[in-house]
C-alpha cells in the first residue's frame, strides 16, 4: 500500500486504486459497472461482467407510483361487462367462479381492517374509454394526455400481488409481503448494482410522500442504499441542504476548504487512511450536491413552452408537473433511479373507498398532463430510449362497489404500464377476466416488473444477492420478454 | 458478490460514485477456504466449479451435518465411497456414477436436489459434473472432510485456554495481549505503539461513557503523574452512571429496543411506556447486574419475581415483540432474536425446513417457539398512577390457555401440522442438561394485581384529582355568576340614577345572569359526578378489601360484611350513572337557554328524554345486585388476531405460569451453555476494539465466520463466567489491555501492511465511527449544554429539535426516528447486531448545516473566548483543537487555521478584529466537521 494524501478523490484512477486497495465500497458488480462506464475495463473483467449480466439498454428509471391503489377498470383496462351487469352480484353473472376460494388463495391478510374485502355488487365503469393511437389501445377519458402517447406504452394488464391492504405499497417496491419483514426496494438494488453516471448527484432520489411502511429502501443492504429524499424546492431541496441559520456561502466555503486541508494534514500521522479518504470525498460530493441540486431545481433555463407542457401554470397539476420536469432534468444529468410517490395522506390519495369518480377524476387531472409531457419531452430529446418510465400502484380496485360509490382494494388483478428503456412501444400484454377480477392471461407478480427493469438496466436479478440473505425465486421474478423490444 | 479465496468479514457496497465505505454488518459467507493454489493442477475444475456447486446444493444433506442415505459429498473420497445405493462417483465412468443419473432425473420424485430444495441443476452444471468425472474425477491432495457437527467450535463446551507465553512479554499488560501477541509473532507482525495520552483519554471517555472529556478533565489527567493514571481513569469511568447510559444503547441495539408505534393512537407494535425497560437496562449495567441474571429477568421475571415491578420492567424485552395483528409474526421475531441475540444461532433459517448448516431441525424451530407460546402482554399499574395511558409497566405473563404449538408445513402458517403438538425443547446438540419445566404457582398479587397495596390509593388519588379539578371549575363558575350579578346591580343603579329605563340593557344583563346560573349548574353537576366517582372508588375498594378478607379467612360475619360492601359498591356505581345523566341534563338546559327560538322545540324534547333517563336510573339504584366492577391493577394489552376490527376476547390472568420461559432462561444462562458467554463477550469486544472476534455476530453456527482468535474468545468467555458474569470485569480487562491502547496509525509499518492489510490480527487500533447518539451527545457536551437528566419517558419527536437530553432518551421506533441520528446509521429497531458505519454526503450536510452544530460551535467559541483575549489566534486555535478533538495541533495545522481566520475576517465588512467572535465560531465549526471528530482514533 502506498502512502497517499487524500486529495482529489474524484480523479478516477486514484479513486479506483484507493477503492480496490482498501477493499471496500465496491462490489464486484459495481466495479464492473464503473469500469464499463469508464471504458477502462480490462478485457477479462469486462468479459465476466457480460457473462453474468445482460447488456444494458436503459440508463435510468423514472418510477411513478400512485399511492392508494388506482382502479384499473377506470384507467387502462376497460371492462364493459361491469356496465352490462351493473347492480348485479357477482354470483348472478356467468363469472361467479372468480370468487372460487382456490382462485383467491394468493391473498395474505396482513393488516385486517374494514377494507380489503370482496365487494359483491358490480359497479359500472365511472368513465368512458376510447381506442387511441395507431395501436388502438384503450385508455379512459381521464387520461387524455397519456393517451396521446399510447403508442409509446407497454401496458401490462395482468398484475397480481398478495397483500390486500396498503402494505402492498411496500410489496410493490420490495417484492415481499409485509408479513415477511422488511426488504430492499428495487431502487436500492439498482443503487447497489450500478455505478453512478454523475459524481455531483445522488444516484437514487425519492420525491413525494411515502407512507411509513415504505419510508426506507436499503434495509439489509444498509442505509447507504436508501434513496436521498428530495423536495422540489430550490430553496430547501434536501435535509440540511443549507445552513439552518445564517452562515454566508463564502464563509462556509472557506471553512470547508480548511476542513479539507486539516483532514489532509492528518495523513502525516495517519497515512493511507481509507476512512479519511472517504470522508474527504463525501464532503466534496456534499458540497457539489448543495450547489448542483438547487441549480437543477431552478427551471429558469426551461422554455415557456416546456413549462406549460408540464402544466406548471395550472394549479391542479403544478406540483406533480414540477416533480416530473425535475425528473427529466435529473435523468439528463445521469441520475439512475427517481422514485416518485404521488398522492400522500391516509394510506394514499388514490384509495377511493367512496366517491371514486370525483377522487380519480381529480387525481388523474393532477397527473395526466405532466405524465404526457414527460413522455413527449423525453422522446423529443432522444432520452426515452434510455429512460424507462413506470406507472403503477400497489393494487387495483374491486369490480364491485364499496358503499354507494367506491371500490375496495383489489390484489388479484391490476394494471401497470411502462414506456421507453428499450421496451416495445404500443403493446398490451396479459389480461384480466371479463370482470377485471383476476389476472388470467400472462399473470405477473410484481417482481416480474422488477426483473424486466433490471434486465433493461443490464442487471441480472439472480446475481443481486448478498451472503446470508437468501432470496427466493419469487423475489427475483422473471423478465417479461414479450414486451422487450 | 465476488469473493476471493478467503472469507471477508464485511459486506461491500458502493454509493454515489465516490468512495463511500459501508463497513456493514450483513456479511456472512460460507466458509469455503480451500486454497486453489495448493491444489494439484488437475483438481482446478473440481475446486473452482464442482465443489462449490456441491457445497451449495448437496452438502447440507450429504455432508458433515447430515448423511442422508449414508452418503457424503464433501470430499471426492467420500463420493467414491458412496452411500447405501452405491458409489456416487466412479472416476472415469459417467454412466456408473449415480450422482449423474440422480441430478439428471426428469421425475421430480427421484430428482436430486429434491424438488422442495429448489430448481434442478442446470444443463451446463450437469455437463461440468460429467466432464469432471469423465476426466477421472481428479481431487486435490489431502482434501479435508467437513468436521463433525459436534466438533464445531461454538458447540463445544467452553474450557479455559492456557495463556500463551509470547516472546514480546514487555508489551503485554494482561492475558488478552498474550493471545494477540502470539498471533503477531506467528505472522511476523509488530504491534503499533501505544497512542498518545490525549488520544487514549478521548477513546476511554467516548467508549465507556459516550461523551468526550472536558478540557479540565484532560488537564487533571495530564497532571496525574502516577503510573496507574490509566487504570484509575478506567475505574472512575466504569463507576460513572453515564457508563450505564452509554452501554445501555449498545445492548438496546442487540435486544431490539423500540418505542411503540401504530396508526394514530392505535398501538400496533412494542408497548407504551416501554422505556421502563430501557431504564432497567441502564440501572442494571450501572449496578453490574450479572449478565446471566439479566437474561433470566428479561425472559422470565414474571415467573421468577412476579411481584417485583422493578424487575418486571426487564420483560419489556419480550413485551416489545407484541404485534397487534399477527401472532405468528410476533412469535417468529421472538424465536429469531432470542436465537441470534443470546445464542448466536439462526433459528429463523429452520422455520420452513431443517437448517442447512446447523443441527437445528425444522421442529426445533417450533420447539423453541413453544417456550413462548403462552406469553401475553399486560400493563401493570404503578404507585400513584391509575391511568395506564399515562404510565404503567409493560410486562409479560402466561395466559394459561395451553394453546398447542404446531409445526407449519414448509413454514406456511396456513398449514399447521395438527397431528403432533410440539413441546418446548432445545436442539439436541446443545442439550447439555435436561430441560425440566415446572409450572410456577404465582402469588395472588400477581394474577390479581388489584390487590397490590398501592392500587386502591392510585385509583383514589386519581378520583380525588378529578374532584379537585371540578371544584376549581365550580369556583370559577361561582365567580362568573357573581361578576354577572354585580354587573346587573351596577346597571340597575345606573338606571335608577338616570330615571329613564333602558329595557334592552336590563334584558341583556338578566340574560347574562341566567346564563351564568345555568353554567354554574353544569359545573355543580360535573362536581357531583366527580364526587360520586370518588365515592364509588372508595366503596368498590371496600368491597374488594372485604372480598380479600373472606377469601383469606372465611366465616359468616366476614361473608356478611362482603355482601353488604358489594351491594354498597354496586349502588355507588349506579349513583355515578345518575350523576352523569344529571350532568347531561344540565348541559342540555344550558344549550336550551342559549339556543335560538327555532331550535328550542327539539332541544326541549331532548331534555325530557334525558330527564326520563335520570328517573329510570334513580329507580335502578335500589335494585338488588352484587356484581361490582373491580378496580383493576393491570390491563391485558388486547390483540386483533382474528382479522377483525374488534379486539380479541380478553385474556384473563392465570394463577399459574407454565414455567417454560424460566426453564429456557436457566438453560441459556447456564455456565455450561457453550454459546451464551461467547456471544456476549464477542459483542463487548467488538464495541471496544472496533472489530468482533467472530464477525458474524449473530451467527456462531457453521455458516458463520470462525473466530480470528478462538482461544482469546474462550478465555474472555471464561473470565465472564468465573467472575460471576460481571460485564464490568470484561470491560476492564479489554480496555486495560495493550491491544486496546495501540495507536490507530499504520505509519511506519509497511511490512505489517503487506502481511495483514485488513488488520485481522489487530496490529493497530481499528478506527470506529462514533455511533449516531455519540455524535450528537458529544456536540452538546462540548457546548456545555447537555441535559444530564437520567431516565423517564422518551423525548417525543416534536420536542427533539430543542431537547438537550442524551440521544438514548429520544423516542425511537419503526416509524419515528430522529433525522440527524438517522443520517449516522441509527440502529434499525428490527435488527441491529452491529451498527453500520457509512460515510455518506448527507452526514457532511448535517454536520455543516444543522442548527445543532452551528449553535454549539458558537457556544464553544464563546466559552473559549472568555479566557483567551481577542487577537491571540494561536492560543485560541490550540485551545479549540484540544477541546473539540483532544489533541494539540501541529504547526501546519495552526498555520492553516490562522490563514483561514484571516480570510474570514476579510469577509467581515467592519475591520480586522471586528469579526473575531464570528470567525472563532467558524473555526470551531470547522473542527466539528473534521474527520477526527466523528472518528474514534
Amino acid at each position: 500500500m502506498n502512502q497517499r494524501h487524500p486529495r482529489s478523490f474524484l480523479e478516477l484512477p486514484h479513486r479506483r486504486e484507493f477503492l480496490s486497495d482498501v477493499g471496500m465500497g465496491f462490489t464486484g458488480l459495481a466495479i464492473g459497472a464503473m469500469l464499463h462506464r469508464d471504458s477502462m475495463a480490462q478485457e477479462s473483467s469486462r468479459q465476466s461482467l457480460l457473462e453474468t449480466h445482460p447488456i444494458a439498454k436503459a440508463k435510468s428509471v423514472i418510477w411513478l407510483f400512485m399511492n392508494g391503489g388506482v382502479s384499473h377498470m377506470e384507467t387502462f383496462d376497460p371492462k364493459p361487462f361491469l356496465n352490462t351487469y351493473a347492480g348485479k352480484t357477482i354470483s348472478e353473472t356467468p363469472y361467479a367462479d372468480v370468487q372460487n376460494p382456490k382462485k383467491l388463495a394468493n391473498e395474505r391478510v396482513t393488516v385486517p381492517d374494514a377494507n380489503g374485502n370482496q365487494r359483491n355488487t358490480l359497479y359500472p365503469m365511472q368513465v368512458g374509454f376510447a381506442k387511441r393511437g395507431h395501436s388502438g389501445i384503450e385508455v379512459s377519458n381521464w387520461f387524455p394526455n397519456v393517451a396521446k402517447h399510447v403508442d409509446k406504452l407497454a401496458v401490462v394488464r395482468s398484475m397480481w400481488t398478495s397483500d390486500s391492504n396498503h402494505g402492498a405499497q411496500a410489496q410493490f417496491h420490495t417484492g415481499r409481503n409485509m408479513l415477511d419483514g422488511d426488504f430492499p426496494t428495487l431502487g436500492a438494488w439498482v443503487h447497489y448494482g450500478l455505478g453512478s453516471l454523475n459524481d455531483n448527484l445522488p444516484q437514487f432520489i425519492s420525491i413525494g410522500t411515502r407512507e411509513y411502511w415504505i419510508r426506507r429502501d436499503g434495509h439489509y443492504l444498509g442505509p447507504a442504499h436508501d434513496a436521498v429524499p428530495l423536495r422540489i424546492d430550490p430553496n430547501n431541496p434536501l435535509d440540511f441542504a443549507k445552513p439552518e441559520r445564517s452562515f454566508s456561502g463564502e464563509a462556509q466555503s472557506l471553512g470547508i476548504d480548511l476542513v479539507q486541508q486539516l483532514n489532509a494534514l492528518r495523513s502525516v500521522e495517519y497515512p493511507a487512511d481509507p476512512i479519511m479518504a472517504a470522508r474527504v470525498a463525501s464532503y466534496e460530493l456534499a458540497f457539489k450536491m448543495q450547489k448542483s441540486i438547487p441549480q437543477i431545481l431552478d427551471f429558469s433555463d426551461e422554455t415557456a413552452e416546456t413549462k406549460s407542457l408540464y402544466g406548471l401554470d395550472l394549479p391542479h397539476c403544478r406540483d406533480f408537473g414540477m416533480q416530473l420536469l425535475a425528473s427529466r432534468r435529473f435523468v439528463e444529468r445521469g441520475v439512475r433511479f427517481i422514485q416518485i410517490q404521488h398522492g400522500g395522506g391516509g394510506a394514499g390519495a388514490w384509495d377511493a373507498h367512496g366517491g371514486l369518480k370525483s377522487n380519480h377524476e381529480k387525481l388523474s387531472l393532477a397527473v395526466d398532463q405532466p405524465i404526457g409531457a414527460l413522455l413527449h419531452d423525453l422522446d423529443r430529446r432522444g432520452l426515452l430510449d434510455e429512460t424507462l418510465v413506470l406507472f403503477a400502484s400497489e393494487f387495483g380496485r374491486t369490480p364491485g362497489s364499496q358503499g354507494a360509490d367506491g371500490r375496495d382494494h383489489h390484489p388479484f388483478g391490476f394494471t401497470v404500464w411502462m414506456a421507453g428503456g428499450g421496451l416495445k412501444r404500443g403493446v398490451v400484454h396479459g389480461s384480466t377476466d371479463e370482470l377485471g377480477f383476476h389476472a388470467v392471461e400472462h399473470r405477473h407478480y410484481v417482481t416480474d416488473i422488477h426483473a424486466t427493469i433490471l434486465k433493461q438496466l443490464g442487471l441480472n436479478s439472480r446475481k443481486l444477492e448478498i451472503p446470508g440473505r437468501k432470496r427466493l425465486a419469487i423475489d427475483h421474478g422473471t423478465p417479461i420478454d414479450e414486451i422487450i423490444a | 458478490m465476488v469473493f476471493h479465496g478467503h472469507v471477508r468479514d464485511r459486506s461491500h457496497s458502493f454509493f454515489i460514485g465516490c468512495a463511500i465505505a459501508s463497513l456493514a454488518t450483513a456479511a456472512l459467507c460460507a466458509a469455503f477456504s480451500v486454497s486453489v493454489m495448493a491444489a494439484e493442477p488437475n483438481a482446478k475444475i473440481y475446486l473452482e466449479t464442482i465443489k462449490p456447486l456441491f457445497l451449495k446444493r448437496c452438502v447440507s444433506c450429504h455432508g458433515g451435518l447430515k448423511q442422508e442415505a449414508g452418503l457424503r459429498l464433501d470430499t471426492v473420497e467420500l463420493m467414491t465411497k458412496g452411500g447405501e445405493s452405491g458409489a456416487a462417483v466412479v472416476a472415469g465412468h459417467v454412466d456408473k456414477s449415480l450422482i449423474v443419473s440422480r441430478v439428471s432425473q426428469s421425475d421430480p420424485a427421484l430428482r436430486m436436489p429434491p424438488e422442495h430444495d429448489g430448481e434442478s441443476l442446470s444443463e451446463q452444471q450437469i455437463e461440468s459434473v460429467k466432464e469432471w468425472i469423465h476426466s477421472g474425477a481428479p481431487a486435490p491432495n489431502n482434501e479435508k472432510a467437513e468436521t463433525d457437527v459436534n466438533n464445531h467450535w461454538a458447540f463445544k463446551p467452553l474450557s479455559r485456554p492456557e495463556i500463551p507465553t509470547p516472546l514480546r512479554f514487555e508489551w503485554i499488560k494482561n492475558p488478552i495481549d498474550a493471545f494477540i501477541a502470539r498471533e503477531h509473532e506467528a505472522s511476523g507482525l509488530v504491534p503499533q505503539p501505544i497512542a498518545s495520552q490525549p488520544v487514549l483519554v478521548r477513546r476511554l471517555f467516548l467508549d465507556l461513557i459516550g461523551l468526550p472529556p472536558s478540557v479540565d478533565e484532560l488537564a487533571a489527567i495530564h497532571a496525574d503523574q502516577t503510573a496507574d493514571w490509566y487504570e484509575h481513569l478506567v475505574d472512575r469511568l466504569l463507576a460513572d452512571p453515564r457508563h450505564g447510559e452509554r452501554w445501555a444503547r449498545h445492548w438496546m441495539d442487540v435486544w431490539r429496543y423500540s418505542d411503540w408505534w401504530g396508526l394514530g393512537d392505535q398501538l400496533r407494535n412494542s408497548q407504551k411506556h416501554i422505556w421502563h425497560w430501557r431504564d432497567w437496562i441502564v440501572e442494571s449495567l450501572n449496578a453490574d447486574t450479572p449478565y446471566d441474571e439479566m437474561i433470566r429477568q428479561m425472559l422470565a421475571a414474571d415467573e421468577l419475581y412476579p411481584n417485583d415491578l422493578s424487575k418486571l420492567r426487564a420483560t419489556g424485552y419480550l413485551a416489545r415483540n407484541w404485534f397487534l395483528f399477527n401472532r405468528n409474526q410476533w412469535m417468529d421475531e421472538t424465536v429469531e432474536h432470542v436465537g441470534k441475540g443470546f445464542l448466536g444461532l439462526t433459528f429463523n433459517c429452520a422455520k420452513c425446513h431443517d437448517h442447512k448448516y446447523d443441527p437445528i431441525e425444522q421442529a426445533d424451530y417450533y420447539r423453541m417457539r413453544a417456550f413462548f407460546e403462552p406469553y401475553q402482554v399486560r400493563m401493570d399499574m404503578l404507585p400513584g398512577e391509575a391511568d395506564l395511558e399515562h404510565d404503567g409497566i409493560p410486562c409479560v405473563f402466561d395466559d394459561g390457555m395451553n394453546l398447542p404449538t404446531y409445526l407449519f408445513v414448509r413454514g406456511d402458517e396456513a398449514k399447521p401440522d395438527t397431528s403432533r403438538v410440539i413441546l418446548p425443547a432445545v436442539p439436541q446438540v446443545l442439550a447439555f442438561k435436561e430441560i425440566s419445566i415446572t409450572p410456577v404457582t404465582l402469588p395472588l398479587e400477581s394474577y390479581e394485581p388489584q390487590r397490590r397495596a398501592w392500587v386502591m390509593d392510585a385509583h383514589l388519588a386519581h378520583a380525588q384529582k378529578k374532584v379537585a379539578l371540578t371544584n376549581e371549575a365550580l369556583s370559577k363558575a361561582h365567580a362568573a355568576l357573581l361578576t354577572a350579578q354585580n354587573a346587573r346591580e351596577h346597571e340597575r343603579q345606573l338606571q335608577a340614577k338616570q330615571a329613564s329605563a333602558v329595557v334592552a340593557v336590563d334584558e341583556a344583563c338578566e340574560k347574562m345572569v341566567a346564563d351564568a346560573e345555568a353554567a354554574l349548574r353544569v359545573a355543580e353537576a360535573m362536581a357531583a359526578v366527580a364526587h360520586a366517582e370518588r365515592d364509588s372508588v372508595e366503596r368498590r375498594g371496600n368491597a374488594s378489601k372485604a372480598k380479600t378478607n373472606c377469601s383469606e379467612n372465611t366465616n359468616d360475619a366476614l361473608l356478611e360484611q362482603f355482601h353488604a360492601a358489594a351491594v354498597d359498591a354496586v349502588r355507588g356505581e349506579r349513583e355515578v350513572v345518575v350523576a352523569q345523566l344529571k350532568h347531561k341534563v344540565s348541559e342540555i338546559e344550558l344549550r336550551l337557554l342559549r339556543s335560538t327560538a327555532d331550535k328550542k322545540e327539539s332541544i326541549e324534547k331532548e331534555l325530557s328524554t334525558a330527564q326520563e333517563e335520570v328517573d329510570k336510573a334513580v329507580k335502578q339504584i335500589e335494585l338488588s345486585g352484587e356484581n361490582f366492577t373491580i378496580l383493576p391493577g393491570a390491563a391485558w394489552t388486547p390483540t386483533r388476531f382474528k382479522n377483525s376490527t374488534a379486539d380479541d376476547p380478553p385474556v384473563l390472568l392465570s394463577s399459574t405460569s407454565s414455567g417454560r420461559r424460566t426453564a429456557l432462561a436457566h438453560w441459556i444462562a447456564d455456565a455450561r451453555n457453550p454459546l451464551t458467554a461467547r456471544v456476549a463477550v464477542n459483542q463487548i469486544w467488538m464495541r471496544h476494539v472496533g472489530t468482533p472476534l467472530v464477525s458474524s455476530t449473530f451467527d456462531f453456527g457453521r455458516n458463520g465466520t470462525p473466530p480470528t482468535h478462538p482461544e482469546l474468545l474462550d478465555w474472555l468467555a471464561s473470565e465472564l463466567l468465573e467472575h460471576g458474569w460481571s460485564m464490568k470485569h470484561v470491560h476492564r480487562l479489554i480496555v486495560t489491555s495493550a491491544t486496546y491502547r495501540m495507536g490507530s496509525s499504520m505509519a511506519g509499518n509497511e511490512s505489517n501492511i503487506a502481511k495483514d492489510p485488513d488488520n485481522r490480527l489487530l496490529w493497530y487500533r481499528t478506527l470506529q465511527r462514533l455511533e449516531s447518539q455519540v455524535v450528537r451527545d458529544s456536540i452538546l457536551a462540548l457546548a456545555d449544554s447537555l441535559d444530564s437528566t437520567m431516565g423517564g419517558p422518551p423525548v417525543s419527536p416534536g420536542n427533539q429539535a430543542d431537547s438537550r437530553r442524551r440521544s438514548l432518551y429520544f423516542f425511537h421506533s419503526n416509524n419515528d426516528r430522529n433525522l440527524f441520528l438517522t443520517l449516522f446509521d441509527e440502529a434499525a429497531v428490527k435488527e441491529c447486531y452491529r451498527r453500520d458505519q457509512s460515510i455518506v454526503p448527507q452526514q457532511a450536510l448535517a454536520m455543516s448545516n444543522s442548527r445543532l452544530v452551528l449553535d454549539s460551535a458558537d457556544r464553544i467559541a464563546e466559552r473559549l473566548s472568555k479566557v483567551i483575549p481577542a487577537g491571540d489566534d494561536r492560543a485560541f486555535i490550540r485551545s479549540a483543537f484540544i477541546t473539540v478533538l483532544a489533541w494539540d495541533p501541529q504547526e501546519a495545522e495552526i498555520a492553516a487555521c490562522m490563514r483561514t481566520l484571516e480570510a474570514w475576517r476579510g469577509l467581515s465588512p467592519s475591520g480586522v478584529h471586528a469579526g473575531d467572535t464570528e470567525s472563532r465560531a467558524h473555526l470551531v465549526w470547522a473542527l466539528l466537521n473534521h474527520n477526527d471528530f466523528v472518528m474514534l482514533r
